[in-house]
C-alpha cells in the first residue's frame, strides 16, 4: 500500500490594530490599521497566494486527482481578501471546483477561544461554517484549529459539532515513543480521527529552506524525498501542515521555493511509494486507530508545543480574561459592529505580540510585528478592548434605524 | 594585572554618576583579580579602599625634571575657561553649583548614591589649570608606579592619561561616561572640552563607551575608528535600602526625578501629564528636581491649567528620594540625550514601573521597561495610562523589573573590561 502524504496549508492573517491611544476610548470606534491590512493583504496575495494558487492549479490540470492539498483559511483572511484583493477568492474557488482541494473548518477570526471554553469557541466554528458555505459552497468535515490547538476536550466539542477528522500537532511530550505517522483518535469520541503533523519535516521547509548555515542547504525535492524515505516505512501517514506564506513570503520566490514545491509534488505523484491525500480521506481508510490523550492543549508553538506563546505571561492572561469576560455581553448585545470587533480581538496574533517568551531575541523572531515591545502591544490591545466593551454595552436602540 | 586608573571623584564625595561608576567598576575589577590604583585630585581619606588603593594626587610630589611635560600643557594653557567643569554638568548647572558652593550648601553622600557635589577649594576657579597639574602628577606616578595599563575616566582626566602613556609607554584606555554633545547639545558645544575629549580618544588604544548610543557619538562626531570603540554598559551596586511603598494621597502618582535641564526633557513630561489628566483626573504628577528650566516649566504648567495635579518638590536627596519612589506608581525619564542614565534602575529596584526614552543608554540593557521616543508625548501618555489602568503590566514590571536590575552586576562589566585590557595588552605587545 502506498504511504499517504497529507499537505495542508494554513492562512490566518488577522485584522491588524492601529495605534489606538487611551484618549480614543469612547470617542473613536475604528480600531484597524486599514493601510497595513490592505498593504499586507496585497503583498501576500502578490508574493504568495496568487502565484502559489496558480502553481497548484497548473499541477492539478496536469495530474488530475492525483494532486491533493487542503487549506484552512481563517474567516478574517477571507474578509480581508474580499475587501482588498477579491481575485484571491476567485483563485481559491477555481481550486475548490477541481475537487482536488479540500477546505477544512477552522475559526472565524483565527481565534484562541478554544482555550477559553466551548460556547465562544463553537460560535467561532459556526460563523466560519456559514462563511465557507457562502463563499465556497462547502461544508467541512475536517477541522484545523487556530495554530492547530487541540485537546481531548476540544476534540469532543468538534465531534459533537459533526466533524470526523482533526489536524493537530505530533507533539512529542504527548506521543512519547509513538509516531505521528499513524492514525489516532480522541479517547472519548473514538470516531474522531486525528492526523498528526510531522513537525521536524515541516520545519525543514518552513524554518530552514533558506538557511545557508543548515548542513542540508540547499534543500531540493530529491533531498526531501530522501528525508521521507528515511522515516519508518510501516507508518502509513506523513502529515505536513505549513503556513501558506511559507511559499513566497517566508521564503521569497528567488529562493527557489516555488520550484521546490512544484518538483516535490511531481516527485510524489510519480513515486510508486507515495500518494497525496486529502484529510477527509483519512476517515474512510481502514487503517487501525489508536487513541491519543491530550489532557492539556497542544499547539504548533516552539519546542514546547504548548499554548504559552498566547497565554503564557501575566499580560496575556489579563487580556485573555478581560476579553472573554465579555462573552455574556456579546450574547445579548445587538451592536453588530462591536460584536464583530470583539470576535476579531480573539485573534491569536494580538496575543502573540504580547509574548515575552522569546526575550531577549524576540525582535528577530516575530513576523509582521508592528509593536516596539510586548507592553505596547498589550496597552494598545487593552485600549481597544475597553472601547469595544463600551460599545457592546450601548443600548441597541442607538444602532437601529 | 595592575591598572593605573585616573578618576575625578570617588564616593562618598560625588557630583554625578561618574564617581559611583568608578566605585562599582573598581570593586568589580577586584573580584576579577585585577588590581587598581585609583588616582583622584583630592581624596579626603574616607573613601572605601577595600577593593582599591586610592592615590591622592595632592599628596604626590612632582619631580621637576618632568616639568618639560609642561610643553604638552602649554598648547592648551590658554584654555582657561569657566564652564562645564564637572562631569555630567552643563554651563547653567555649573553656575548654579558655584552659587550653591558660595552659599555654603554642601552634600555628603553614602557610597552607591549620586546626589550632589562636595567642592573643595579653588578648583572651580581654574579647572583647566588643575587638569594640567593633575597631568604632571600623572607623569610622576607613571614613572614610579608599577602597572600594566592606564585607564582614564571622562575628559577631565584624559590629559593625565595621555601623559602617563607617554612617560610609561603603557597602553591607554579612555572611558566615556558622557560627551560634550550630551552635556551641552549640538549647538552649544564647548570647543575646548570637545578638543580635549577628542585628543584623549585619539591617543587611546581603546575607547569604552557606556552605551551603544554613546559609542555611535564617539564614532560619528569625534571621528574615532569604530574598531577602537567598545560598548561597556554600566551596572548598579546592590543596596540594602528597602523602599517602603506608602503614600498619603488616593491618586496614582507619576514621577519625574532629575535635573530640570534641557537634556532631561522635562517639557515632555509636562505635555504628557496634560494628555493623561485630560482623560483621567485620578492621577498626580510630580516633578522632583531643580535646574535652569524650572521657571519655564512652572509657567507651562500654569498655562495648561493643571497646577492642581502637577507638583514640584524641588531638589530631593537621600531618604526623600526613597520616599518619593515609595509613593510612585510610574517613573518617567523622558531624556533627550542620556549616555546611560542610572535613575530608572533605582526606580525599578524600588519596584516602580518605568517609562524611559529610547534616547537613553540604559534602554539598551532593559527589557522590563517601556521605551518611547522622548518627543512622542502620545506614546508616553499611553504608556503611563496603560501602567496605571491595566494592573497586569504594573505587576509584571514590579517583579520582573527588580529581578532584571538585580542582575546588572559590576562584576560582569568588569569581567568584560578585563577582556578589553587583555586584548589591548596583546595587541600592543605585537606592536612592540
Amino acid at each position: 500500500m502506498k504511504r499517504k502524504i497529507c499537505f495542508h496549508f494554513q492562512i490566518s492573517q488577522p485584522f491588524r490594530l492601529r495605534t489606538y491611544r487611551f484618549f480614543d476610548i469612547n470617542k473613536d470606534h475604528h480600531y484597524f490599521d486599514d493601510y497595513q491590512n490592505s498593504y499586507l493583504t496585497r503583498r501576500l496575495a502578490e508574493r504568495c497566494y496568487l502565484p502559489a494558487n496558480a502553481m497548484l492549479l497548473d499541477l492539478i490540470k496536469k495530474h488530475g486527482n492525483e494532486m491533493a492539498v487542503s487549506f484552512s483559511i481563517a474567516g478574517s483572511s477571507i474578509k480581508l481578501f474580499q475587501e482588498y484583493c477579491p481575485e484571491v477568492i476567485d483563485s481559491f474557488k477555481a481550486l475548490v471546483e477541481t475537487g482536488c482541494v479540500e477546505i477544512t473548518g477552522n475559526t472565524y477570526t483565527h481565534s484562541i477561544a478554544s482555550l477559553y471554553g466551548k460556547e465562544p469557541f463553537m460560535e467561532q466554528v459556526h460563523l466560519q461554517e456559514h462563511l465557507l458555505e457562502e463563499v465556497f459552497g462547502v461544508k467541512p468535515t475536517t477541522f484545523c484549529n487556530t495554530e492547530i490547538i487541540y485537546s481531548d476536550e476540544i476534540g469532543e466539542w468538534l465531534a459533537e459539532a459533526g466533524y470526523d477528522t482533526v489536524l493537530t500537532e505530533g507533539a512529542r511530550h504527548i506521543l512519547g515513543w509513538k509516531s505521528p505517522g499513524y492514525l489516532y483518535c480522541n479517547p472519548f469520541q473514538t470516531d474522531l480521527k486525528l492526523l498528526l503533523r510531522n513537525y521536524p519535516l515541516c520545519d525543514d521547509i518552513s524554518l530552514r529552506f533558506s538557511d545557508r548555515s543548515w548542513d542540508q542547504y540547499p534543500l531540493t525535492a530529491d533531498k526531501y524525498m530522501g528525508f521521507l524515505g528515511g522515516l519508518p516505512q510501516d507508518a502509513p501517514f506523513i502529515n505536513l501542515y505549513l503556513d501558506y506564506e511559507t511559499i513566497g513570503e517566508y521564503h521569497v520566490a528567488e529562493s527557489g521555493i516555488f520550484d521546490f514545491f512544484r518538483a516535490l509534488f511531481e516527485r510524489i505523484i510519480a513515486s510508486p511509494e507515495y500518494q497525496l491525500m486529502l484529510p477527509n480521506d483519512a476517515s474512510r481508510t481502514e487503517t487501525k486507530v489508536s487513541t491519543m490523550h491530550a489532557p492539556w492543549p497542544i499547539s504548533c508553538s516552539g519546542e514546547e508545543k504548548d499554548t504559552a506563546e498566547w497565554t503564557g505571561n501575566e499580560l496575556q492572561q489579563e487580556a485573555f480574561q478581560q476579553l472573554f469576560k465579555l462573552w455574556d455581553l456579546y450574547k445579548i448585545s445587538e451592536n453588530k459592529e462591536a460584536k464583530l470587533n470583539w470576535l476579531r480581538l480573539q485573534a491569536a496574533d494580538h496575543f502573540y505580540f504580547m509574548s515575552t517568551k522569546w526575550f531577549p531575541q524576540q525582535a528577530v523572531r516575530r513576523n509582521f510585528d508592528v509593536y516596539p515591545s510586548p507592553y505596547q502591544a498589550f496597552i494598545n490591545y487593552m485600549n481597544v478592548l475597553n472601547d469595544v466593551k463600551l460599545q457592546l454595552e450601548l443600548a441597541p436602540a442607538k444602532h437601529t434605524r | 594585572m595592575k591598572v593605573l586608573m585616573f578618576g575625578w571623584e570617588f564616593p562618598p564625595h560625588i557630583a554625578g554618576g561618574l564617581g559611583t561608576a568608578c566605585y562599582g567598576l573598581t570593586k568589580g575589577l577586584a573580584k576579577n583579580f585585577v588590581e587598581v590604583a585609583f588616582v583622584m585630585p583630592k581624596a579626603s581619606g574616607d573613601e572605601d579602599q577595600r577593593a582599591v588603593r586610592i592615590i591622592n594626587a595632592s599628596d604626590v610630589e612632582v619631580d621637576t625634571r618632568y616639568a618639560h611635560l609642561q610643553s604638552f600643557s602649554d598648547r592648551v594653557s590658554f584654555m582657561e575657561v569657566n564652564s562645564q567643569m564637572v562631569p555630567y554638568v552643563g554651563m547653567n548647572d555649573y553656575y548654579q553649583l558655584v552659587n550653591q558652593l558660595n552659599s555654603g550648601v554642601f552634600e555628603e553622600t553614602v557610597p552607591g548614591e549620586k546626589r550632589k557635589y562636595s567642592f573643595s577649594g579653588t578648583y572651580t576657579h581654574n579647572l583647566m589649570g588643575e587638569i594640567e597639574q593633575y597631568a604632571l602628577v600623572a607623569a610622576e606616578l607613571a614613572r614610579t608606579e608599577h602597572f600594566d595599563i592606564i585607564h582614564a575616566h571622562d575628559w577631565l582626566t584624559y590629559k593625565a592619561g595621555i601623559v602617563a602613556k607617554r612617560v610609561s609607554g603603557k597602553p591607554l584606555v579612555v572611558h566615556i561616561h558622557a560627551t560634550e554633545f550630551d552635556r551641552s547639545g549640538e549647538n552649544n558645544l564647548n570647543d575646548i572640552v570637545y578638543g580635549i575629549e577628542r585628543e584623549g580618544m585619539m591617543a587611546a588604544d581603546r575607547v569604552c563607551a557606556v552605551s551603544d548610543l554613546t559609542r555611535r557619538i564617539v564614532i560619528e562626531k569625534y571621528g574615532i575608528p569604530a574598531e577602537k570603540v567598545v560598548t561597556l554598559h554600566n551596572a548598579v551596586e546592590p543596596t540594602d535600602r528597602i523602599v517602603v511603598r506608602q503614600k498619603a494621597v488616593k491618586e496614582k502618582i507619576v514621577t519625574f526625578l532629575g535635573r530640570v535641564t534641557y537634556q532631561k526633557g522635562p517639557e515632555y513630561f509636562v505635555e504628557t501629564a496634560q494628555k493623561v489628566l485630560e482623560k483621567d483626573d485620578n492621577v498626580r504628577f510630580v516633578l522632583a528636581g531643580d535646574g535652569d528650566r524650572m521657571t519655564k516649566i512652572i509657567e507651562r504648567v500654569a498655562e495648561l491649567g493643571i497646577s492642581d495635579k502637577f507638583h514640584f518638590t524641588g531638589f530631593l536627596k537621600g531618604d526623600d528620594i526613597d520616599t518619593m519612589f515609595g509613593m510612585s506608581d510610574v517613573y518617567v525619564m523622558p531624556s533627550i540625550s542620556e549616555p546611560f542614565g542610572i535613575s530608572p534602575l533605582e526606580a525599578m529596584r524600588a519596584s516602580v514601573p518605568v517609562v524611559i526614552s529610547k534616547q537613553s543608554g540604559v534602554s539598551e540593557v532593559l527589557q522590563y521597561a517601556i521605551k518611547v521616543d522622548f518627543w512622542d508625548v502620545n506614546a508616553m501618555a499611553d504608556a503611563i495610562y496603560g501602567i496605571l489602568h491595566y494592573p497586569a503590566l504594573a505587576k509584571m514590571f514590579a517583579s520582573k523589573g527588580k529581578e532584571e536590575v538585580d542582575n546588572l552586576k559590576w562584576e560582569k562589566v568588569a569581567a568584560k573590561l578585563k577582556t578589553i585590557y587583555e586584548d589591548v595588552l596583546n595587541y600592543s605587545g605585537h606592536e612592540a
